[in-house]
């Protein structure tokens, strides 16, 4: 069915501030097939995305479009040659209806008025033509995000696009539409139009991808032919073949059984069903690590533990005490939580480190009557700068202009000066450089020798291995697998998390 | 390579220059103990509510009502004064009885825009509506005169040369100062403002802390109504009108950012003495006070878009920035 | 499975709230001549509507962008006034003098638009400023007497006072607002520049990603706003046969209140000018039962503000319920 090359990038490189992020990356797309783009994160798939729509300035290499040398430099002249891109964050108008998101910019007119009958007809025919379960005249604001989805695409069809991309599209779909979307893409094949489709979860690209292109480290790993498809030969190309234990891909568990339970829960179940039935226990100076991939149910499950979302039923006790499901609450009996959504839940972005840090803290700062002792609170500031080496070591930064890594180091060191029991933190990492990483790392590490129970939920397998003394995986809101006292590669945890038999180790 | 910080250094720079060309203009009539003694007389209304509307402010809200209220609060203790028999007493009592009011109509817009999630604009645009018809029952729609000497003596007795409400001001400012900038709870009035979300994952009661906000204004709003009355001896539905813009826009002017999480109480009390050093100036030129509202306006306008301005030249260098490297804003 | 669209159900809604509040005055206030509901009171009641509806045109726009604007009854005297001095002072035609009105409707308009979209001034703040500018040139420009009072300016052109006539008791005043409100309807469902200002309030990215043009789509808005009042100032002194610099006097709010009533969402991207004119004319109707009630007209702001309270709380925990549900239909049914 493939036909022709319609889209190729060559020798692509690409990086951010002198660290290479593509290396001599080739990428090419035939005429109506399904090309999957596969990698762990970091490994550059977004990166080259961007460079191929416009968003990124590449260093070096060259984008052909049907054999002809074209620059890409924004959406619009994406746009002109025919690719479109279905943008995770949706961006459809939600008042208007389904005709005119589809021709938004570019309606049909008759005289200053727009053609309605037109419009809709031009509509229904490319509904038709692709078999979408939609109507031109509803409005959107009434649809889920999978027809949303749908409209995203049509919209792209509708200015004869001949390449979508797609990223991570069932990220926030249901199972059921999933399904439909899959079936819509197979249509779409048939008809000749190209697809590139990013996603983390393989069996979606067994079912659906032509080829597979594998990056890995901001290089070509593999480029797989349909029949070379093979989970285990994915995940090993993924992860990458050299087992080495410095590397992070394989780790020996230890669990220390005589250490007594900090954290004890039973039965918790969410009232919107993200998460049934989870129960799990965490000891005194115990890492526990959550794994899965994105969406299933790990964030709901720790903000529920640490009250910010009611469950509507189970139990969660520390040391033995039924804990009350509010933030407030947890905090005085010693939780912590490091929030997934830095940005928007982490910090306050026009405070300084000094009052990010003293935010949850009011309770120990020193006061003088009412007044807060501000030698204490500068003082707290100071020891979590020097504690964590935040940059700039000013206190009086404003938060919202640092580095992600150094705003995390605020996040976290607010937790640092309070006698905790159990510190919860999701995505410890993400967007963060590498030394920071460390640096965090090795604060968790030694919170855990200082009998702190730590639960970390992050989508990083390297990282979920390097930190973890054991392992909970999460598949669609289940604890499907626990990795104790065993020797675990990242391969397990990704095959467990996929829900894919073990054949992917030996 | 030090760039000059503006925004720091702004504020202080415009009074002086205000002063500067007002001495010159009007040298007599301006550089005299007692018209500066006026001009803190006329602002210290102002000053006394902007210090609680400014808890409004931080945490993003608005209050519509301040005009109304101020009229209401004002009727209330001029009535009961003089339901009371016009005693030192009595006007204790309605002093006590006004600041109840203001406080109890601030729970109400508190609780009822936090609970339904309203915007305050609406929320404040209803009562403004209720305020005024209550005044206007209480007075039966006339004005209230009141010359008990305990009652004008709040906005007529001198101390040290300056008017009474003057230090009215002054000690609202300390209070108000002192909340936001020492307390547990202007902490949380600054981080609520800035990142609500954030705030409540760090264990703050993010209802509580608004709805506290929202009595604080109506307190100093009442304050305001209570001076207002006594420096004008006289009660009716129109006392106040025009302070809700007078103080918003002091608020503006201040630096107080109407979005939220920005703003201090000195650059609240600045923005309110720049207000009344307009007045001031422009009542010295002649120029009528009806026609004051042309150089607010445009003084807001220049003042906002210059800030907009600086903010967008940030935007845009740091857009430019993620271009280049890459980065995940 | 037909289920009527949200949109269809808040119309109903706004529909339903007017008539139970006439239903409501009819019972209070009465039936029968010079009662509330007779046909002559209902009339005055769709005439009081009338400008704020014309107005409401305007602000529906812009509050469809997620803007405000609070100066539209300052302009309205700023409008008034100019007329009156070209009435005072010159000789030039009525219908020359009406043209100069709404050119300085469309100035103050634009002005507005200016300070928003292109100086980025917040919606909010600028319009409370332009609100103070216009009233105070209002008082600038205003005509005094021989001892320098400012006085109300009598304006009683024949033609004038026939502008505040009508067709017996069709007054020109509601002519007017149909066809504006039809107008302003056509161009919000049946053109580009309409589907414009429902994408640039729901979703500024995506409309600049669709290739719209933001500023100028909310510039516009402003200009239209500012010929509506200009029109509104019109048939207000036409009715009052003066000028004054009080016109407008917390006027702002109406047309606010009436497109919050009748559905336009303040956070922008939805309603429409019928939702809007529906709401103006709850609000006339709020304001002439109540003082059909025949009590003192200080409890009629008391009584005003109460329902207003009412209705925007009944509206938000309708909205919250219907987004619930919605989302939890979405959640379950996915596709069909």
């Amino acid at each position: 069915m493939a036909g022709s090359t319609i889209l190729e990038a060559r020798n692509i490189y690409k990086s951010f501030s002198g660290v290479p992020v593509l290396q001599d990356v080739h990428f090419e797309v035939k005429a109506g097939e399904v090309h999957a783009l596969m990698g762990e994160n970091g490994a550059g798939k977004s990166t080259l995305i961007k460079i191929v729509t416009g968003v990124y300035s590449k260093d070096e290499g060259q984008i052909y479009w049907e054999g002809k040398p074209v620059e890409i430099n924004n959406y619009q002249d994406c746009q002109k040659l025919g690719v479109a891109c279905i943008y995770q964050e949706l961006s459809v108008i939600p008042p208007l209806t389904v005709a005119q998101n589809v021709f938004l910019g570019r309606e049909p007119r008759n005289g200053p008025f727009i053609d309605y009958g037109k419009m809709n007809r031009m509509t229904q025919e490319l509904i038709d033509r692709y078999q979408f379960p939609l109507k031109p005249t509803t409005v959107v604001d009434n649809l889920g995000i999978g027809q949303r989805q749908l409209i995203e695409i049509l919209k792209g069809l509708s200015q004869n696009s001949k390449l979508l991309i797609m990223d991570e599209p069932t990220a926030s779909l249901s199972g059921r539409e999933a399904e439909m979307l899959f079936r819509i893409i197979e249509q779409l094949r048939s008809q000749g139009v190209s697809i590139i489709y990013i996603s983390h979860r393989l069996e979606e690209v067994y079912k659906l991808s032509d080829r597979l292109t594998i990056l890995r480290d901001g290089k070509n790993a593999a480029v797989l032919e349909k029949e070379e498809i093979i989970p285990a030969k994915v995940i090993e190309t993924m992860i990458g073949k050299v087992v080495d234990e410095s590397a992070g891909s394989k780790k020996m568990l230890h669990s220390d059984d005589s250490a007594e339970v900090r954290l004890d829960v039973k039965g918790l179940t969410d009232a919107t069903d993200r998460f049934r039935n989870i129960s799990f226990q965490v000891h005194i100076g115990e890492i526990l690590g959550l794994g899965g991939l994105i969406g299933a149910g790990r964030t709901e499950v720790v903000r529920a533990i640490y009250g910010i979302d009611k469950a509507a039923s189970g139990e969660v006790t520390l040391d033995g005490k039924k804990l009350n499901p509010s933030p407030r609450a947890s905090i005085l009996e010693g939780i912590g939580f490091v929030p997934e959504d830095r940005r928007n839940q982490g910090f306050i972005p026009l405070l300084s480190t000094t009052r990010n840090v003293a935010l949850t803290n009011y309770d120990i700062i020193k006061k003088n009557g009412a007044a807060i002792s501000d030698a204490d609170e500068l003082d707290m500031s100071r020891r979590a700068i020097k504690a964590i080496d935040i940059r700039p070591s000013d206190p009086d930064k404003q938060v919202g202009v640092m580095s992600g890594g150094n705003q995390q180091k605020v996040v976290l060191g607010k937790w640092l000066m309070r006698d905790l029991k159990l510190l919860i933190v999701d995505e410890p990492t993400a967007g963060i450089d590498v030394g920071a990483k460390d640096e965090i790392y090795s604060i968790l590490e030694e919170l855990a020798q200082n009998g702190v129970a730590v639960i970390v939920v992050t989508s990083d397998l390297q990282e979920l291995l390097r930190v973890s003394h054991r392992i909970l995986v999460m598949r669609k809101g289940d604890i499907v697998k626990e990795f104790k006292n065993v020797e675990v590669t990242q391969a397990m945890v990704l095959a467990a998390g996929q829900g894919v038999e073990q054949e992917a180790e030996k | 390579m030090k760039e000059f910080n503006w925004s720091k250094y702004s504020k202080p720079l415009i009074l002086v220059a205000f002063v500067v060309i007002l001495s010159i203009l009007r040298p007599k009539a301006f550089l005299s103990l007692n018209n500066f003694s006026n001009v803190l007389w006329s602002v210290s209304v102002i000053g006394i509510m902007v210090c609680g509307t400014i808890f409004v402010f931080l945490i993003g809200g608005i209050d519509l009502s301040i005009a109304t209220l101020c009229a209401f609060t004002a009727v209330v203790v001029v009535e009961i004064t003089h339901l009371l028999g016009d005693t030192p007493v009595a006007v204790c009592v309605g002093v006590v009885a006004a600041l109840a009011v203001g406080a109890l109509a601030g729970a109400v817009h508190g609780l009822i825009i936090t609970t339904f999630h309203i915007p305050a604009f609406l929320v404040t645009f209803a009562t403004q509506s209720i305020f005024l018809g209550l005044a206007m029952v209480l007075t039966n729609n006339k004005i209230v005169s009141c010359t008990v000497p305990a009652f004008t003596a709040i906005g007529a007795m001198k101390i040290l040369g300056f008017p009474l409400p003057v230090y009215f001001m002054l000690v609202m400012a300390v209070i108000s100062w002192f909340i936001l900038r020492k307390t547990v709870y202007g902490r949380y009035v600054y981080a609520v403002g800035g990142n609500s979300m954030a705030s409540a994952i760090s264990g703050i009661h993010v209802k509580g802390v608004s709805i506290g906000c929202y009595v604080l204004s109506g307190l100093t709003t009442a304050l305001g109504g209570i001076v207002l009355a006594s420096m004008t001896q006289q009660a009716s539905s129109s006392t106040g009108s025009g302070y809700t813009n007078d103080v918003i826009t002091a608020g503006v002017i201040g630096g107080v950012s109407l979005l939220g999480g920005e703003g201090t109480v000195p650059g609240a009390i600045f923005g309110a003495v720049l207000m009344g050093l307009l007045n001031n100036g422009l009542n010295l030129m002649s120029v009528p006070s009806t026609h004051a509202g042309l150089v607010k306006g445009l003084v807001i306008i220049v003042a906002v878009a210059f800030d907009a301005m600086q903010h967008a030249d940030q935007s845009k260098k740091k857009a430019r920035k993620v271009k280049k490297r890459g980065e995940s804003v | 499975m037909k289920r009527l669209s949200q949109t269809a159900m808040r119309r109903l809604i706004s529909i339903g709230m007017l008539l139970v509040l006439v239903a409501l005055f009819t019972i209070l206030a009465g039936f029968g001549q010079g009662k509330f509901f007779s046909s002559a009171n209902l009339i005055e009641v769709v005439r009081d509507a009338s400008v704020p509806a014309i107005i409401g045109v305007g602000v529906t726009f812009v509050i469809i962008t997620s803007g405000i604007d609070l100066s539209t009854g300052s302009a309205m005297a700023l409008v008034g006034m100019t007329m009156a001095n070209i009435y005072e002072y010159t000789l030039l035609p009525f219908k020359v003098m009406v043209l100069i009105g709404i050119l300085v409707g469309l100035a103050c308009g634009l002005f507005n638009g200016i300070v928003i979209a292109k100086l980025h001034v917040p919606e909010f703040i600028g319009t409370l400023a332009t609100m103070s500018i216009y009233r105070a040139l209002t008082y600038i420009i205003a005509i005094k007497d021989a001892n320098g009072v400012i006085k109300s300016q009598p304006m009683t052109h024949s033609q004038y006072v026939w502008l505040g006539t009508g067709v017996g008791k069709f007054y020109y005043v509601i002519m007017a607002m149909i066809v504006i409100v039809l107008i302003g309807q056509i161009v919000l469902k049946y053109t580009r520049y309409g589907t414009n200002l429902y994408s640039v309030g729901a979703s500024r990215k995506a409309a600049t990603l669709s290739g719209i043009n933001v500023e100028m789509t909310q510039l516009i808005a402003y200009v239209i706003t500012g010929f509506t009042v200009a029109v509104g100032a019109v048939f207000t002194t036409a009715r009052l046969q003066s000028a004054t610099t009080a016109i407008g006097t917390d006027f702002e709010f109406n047309p606010i209140a009436a497109a919050v009533v009748g559905g336009v969402a303040l956070s922008g991207g939805s309603g429409d000018v019928i939702g809007t004119t529906i709401g103006a004319l709850f609000m006339a109707t709020l304001e002439n039962g109540v003082r059909k009630l025949d009590m003192n007209t200080s409890y009629q702001y008391v009584i005003k503000g109460i329902i207003i309270i009412a209705v925007v709380i009944f509206d938000a925990t309708y909205k919250a319920r219907m987004d619930k549900k919605a989302k939890e239909q979405g959640a379950k049914e996915g596709l069909e």
